[in-house]
């Protein structure tokens, strides 16, 4: 680890001299006021928050690369974000605070004979699943982000790309982040694996399916469930100079086994779409996905991490459809602001098994509303996906990279050389 | 092995051919107990584990319905452990249901429906996730779990309204007490405390000295379970730690005569029964004055009030340096909780979550049985007799009813079974025999 943070931080300093060299950062904030009705105290709650408060800058030079993303909710939202319906990492109806090192990862990346190939090593993203919500175009994660995405895992992590064709493997920690500023345990690194193939048919769409095995995530000394994972998704994302549409389908399950036997089976579809003209851009969100209930501790917003047995108290079922729409951006220079509101619908119901959780007994109703309200706060480059590294990376149809070699799909007659990440700058419309 | 013992051996080999019988012993055979003397072990002088009890010989058949006599209803909370001595049961409460799990009912059971006659609520607790009443009926002691944890100790002067005499706390109790088992070590009363992991911290042991009931001391503890500890039990100054996928252990601490007290134990043996999950121990002392089987219940993963999943393993003990699982007993779809055993009559009473209330001829020898009620497990590569086809199921209770069970715990108590039920409350049944 020591090792590649010496790399990263030796590569961020690479002066940006030559067309060899590259690199960007960036920060973002958002100050949010968001009423949950009712939540888990069975009452309406309004809270604020500075959050999703992070720096990220990636950084290349010649065939190394590095990536930083680090995420300060340990300091501004230690409590968890209202999100009703989501849990993880001993939270419940609060988003989690991410850790402060969400991503350090060194890489290297070259093309032979056509194929781009690329190998990064750190901590991030298992590859598996979805982008990272954080960079989708809603504040609000959806309930599906411990199905649909691995996070902050100590990893190394395979990426081969030929023509339309991207494939990953990586192996890494299964223990999931105990805080903010927890360590991983190193001792577990290779215990757990996964692999996503991407398909690129056409342009603008990327088709994507995943697999995991990842060893009990929830007991960081083991022994706990372990949880064999699937995601497919369909994502179309077209962008012109002014526009933007995009969609995103997703199917998400997990199994949690002990020996073998499977203890909770967890599913979830959701489809999220997005359109922009002259930067303003409205969202809608409609998902179903199960939670897996567990016993609450005097904060009826946390959960005992790590639990105290294998046992949960039943599954639920939510169903929430997510309305967002934003205003133009303020721009000046490099720094942008975002006004945007959402507002959610949310049912929660008895799943399978339902075991004890009734939603009247939890929350007084099984209908709820969520309101979110909010600026998203910009500075320098962020870039617009997040989950992949290197090879992995999908070029962005009609953009040109740093290198100034075409992205154009389908067939991708020239592979791109190694570039750091697709984004775009902060002053394109349609950006977050 | 001695000459003496190959002859030995031999001889018990060359007798069950010569008698034809197709009885299938799983073990090499016990040649300790050739001789049917009283065993005991050398790692252990002070422990007389019994003569080697007899086969028995029983039919499997489908077994009858536990009689019910009534239910006690607690439906403002999840109820958890029961405790009955006399003509008076407390149960304790979890979680959070309508109201948060921090109260004790007591309830007069001498009647054919529990009454609920008085409750205490207990300050600074979410769960209070066991309750036991010490041997002379003196004392409650009840685990909370979850805000610091502790155990509170009540005075029993009143059986019916507990007076709170003490309540133990420190940073080994943090973040709750899962269980407390109370018993006695030569003469002297001690809690045996399994605590929460949290985050980082592991999972321990406590050992409380309640010798002073109004000032319980710490003596000692430990990190132990992996990744949890769930349950100890007692007896003859034998401990037996529940360790999850570390297996059971036996401490000596005291009961050997070797010179290890509940402040300094002693590890005589450990044994992984299969699958791991080890939830909680009974160690039987059979009419006879047997005392060669425990019985380990399995806690595996489940949907609280829906399903569960679980075996009872036996491990023969009489070696208790080697304790080796001979037989297990499993039902689908349902897991075991906590054990309870009317010993006269030989007869074990497992709670069954969602399987209600199970009762297990437990008489006779455990580890003797046909080899059509064997079965292999690779994972353990061990053979173990199935008690259910050696007809040892012998009573099925609450599932009959049809209407939701999710059984905690059990108490036998003078020819009744109490069962504490998480989502009705307590039931008051007709034992087996």
């Amino acid at each position: 680890m020591r090792m590649v943070i010496v790399v990263t931080v030796a590569t961020l300093g690479a002066w940006c001299d030559s067309p060899a060299q590259s690199w960007s950062a960036g920060a973002q904030a958002i100050p949010l006021v968001t009423p949950a009705d009712p939540t888990a105290t069975r009452a309406v709650l309004t809270e604020g928050y500075l959050t999703q408060p992070m720096f990220m800058a990636h950084a290349g030079w010649r065939s190394l690369h590095g990536v930083l993303t680090l995420n300060f909710e340990g300091l501004t939202q230690m409590r968890g974000e209202l999100s009703t319906g989501g849990y993880g990492e001993g939270y419940v109806d609060r988003r989690h605070p991410h850790a402060y090192v969400h991503e350090l990862l060194a890489g290297v990346e070259d093309s032979v004979r056509g194929t781009h190939l690329s190998l990064y090593a750190g901590r991030g993203f298992a590859p598996f699943g979805s982008d990272d919500p954080m960079v989708r175009p809603f504040e609000k994660y959806p309930v599906n982000h411990h199905l649909a995405q691995i996070l902050e895992r100590v990893l190394v992590v395979g990426a081969a790309r030929a023509g339309p064709v991207i494939g990953e493997l990586g192996v890494f920690n299964g223990d999931e982040p105990l805080s903010p500023g927890s360590a991983p345990k190193y001792s577990r690194f290779g215990d757990s694996w996964s692999s996503r193939v991407t398909l690129l048919p056409a342009r603008y769409v990327e088709l994507a399916g995943s697999v995991a095995r990842v060893k009990s995530p929830e007991v960081p000394d083991g022994h706990g469930l372990d949880q064999n994972k699937w995601d497919l998704y369909a994502r179309y994302d077209r962008r012109t100079a002014d526009s933007r549409l995009y969609g995103l389908a997703e199917w998400a399950h997990t199994n949690e086994h002990a020996s073998g036997a499977i203890s909770t089976s967890l599913s979830s579809w959701m489809g999220e779409a997005a359109v922009c003209k002259k930067d303003v851009m409205a969202g809608l969100r409609l998902e179903g996905t199960d939670r897996p209930e567990e016993e609450p501790l005097a904060d009826p917003f946390r959960t005992p991490r790590p639990p105290s047995d294998l046992s949960n108290l039943g599954v639920s079922r939510w169903t929430i459809l997510t309305l967002a729409v934003s205003a133009p951006r303020l721009l000046l220079k490099s720094f942008s602001a975002r006004p945007f509101v959402e507002v959610a619908r949310i049912h929660a119901g008895p799943g399978d098994p339902p075991g004890l959780f009734d939603a009247d007994l939890r929350y007084g109703t099984s209908w709820m509303w969520m309101f979110s309200a909010g600026v998203r706060l910009k500075v320098g480059t962020i870039h617009d996906r997040m989950g992949r590294y290197g090879a992995a990376v999908v070029p962005e149809p009609g953009t040109r990279t740093r290198s100034n070699e075409s992205h154009d799909m389908p067939g991708m007659p020239a592979m791109p050389s190694p570039a750091p990440m697709t984004h775009h700058s902060n002053n394109a419309a349609c950006t977050l | 092995m001695s000459c003496r013992t190959h002859v030995l051996v031999a001889a018990i080999a060359a007798s069950l051919c010569a008698c034809g019988s197709d009885s299938h012993v799983v073990d090499p055979p016990d040649t300790s107990s050739v001789s049917n003397e009283p065993l005991t072990s050398a790692a252990c002088p002070g422990v007389n584990f019994g003569k080697r009890p007899a086969p028995l010989t029983l039919t499997a058949s489908a077994p009858p319905a536990l009689q019910v006599f009534g239910l006690g209803s607690e439906t403002g909370r999840y109820t958890a452990e029961v405790a009955a001595r006399g003509t008076t049961a407390y149960t304790t409460t979890w979680g959070m249901r309508s109201a948060v799990g921090n109260k004790i009912d007591i309830w007069d059971v001498s009647g054919a429906t529990p009454t609920l006659v008085d409750s205490v609520i207990v300050a600074n607790a979410t769960t209070l996730g066991d309750v036991a009443v010490s041997d002379d009926g003196k004392l409650l002691v009840v685990a909370t779990e979850r805000t610091g944890g502790s155990i509170v100790v009540f005075d029993l002067t009143d059986p019916r309204h507990p007076h709170q005499l003490s309540r133990f706390t420190n940073q080994d109790t943090d973040p709750g007490v899962h269980t407390a088992e109370i018993g006695r070590v030569n003469g002297r009363l001690y809690a045996f405390l399994s605590i929460d992991p949290l985050n980082s911290i592991h999972a321990k042991l406590v050992i409380v000295d309640l010798g002073d009931p109004s000032n319980p001391q710490q003596v000692y503890s430990k990190v132990a379970g992996n990744p949890f500890v769930h349950d100890t039990f007692l007896r003859d100054g034998l401990l037996f730690v529940a360790l999850w996928d570390d297996g059971m252990e036996i401490w000596d601490i005291g009961g050997c005569g070797t010179g290890a007290t509940p402040a300094a134990p002693r590890v005589l043996g450990n044994v992984h029964t299969v699958g791991g999950q080890v939830h909680n121990v009974w160690w039987l002392h059979d009419a006879t004055g047997g005392k060669r089987f425990a019985f380990v219940g399995q806690e595996g993963p489940g949907s609280i009030g829906s399903s569960s999943t679980g075996d009872i393993h036996v491990v023969d003990i009489s070696d208790p340096t080697a304790p080796k699982e001979v037989a297990f007993y499993h039902v689908d779809g349902a897991g075991t909780h906590n054990f309870s055993v009317d010993e006269a009559n030989g007869v074990l009473y497992a709670a069954y979550y969602n399987g209600g209330v199970r009762a297990l001829d437990v008489r006779g020898d455990l580890k003797t049985c046909l080899p059509s009620q064997t079965q292999f497990t690779s994972t353990g590569n061990v053979t173990r007799c199935d008690l259910r086809l050696m007809g040892r199921e012998i009573g099925i209770g609450l599932v009959e009813l049809n209407r939701g069970v999710y059984v905690w715990g059990v108490q036998y108590l003078a020819g009744t079974i109490y069962a504490s039920d998480m989502v009705n409350g307590i039931w008051k049944l007709k034992a087996a025999k």
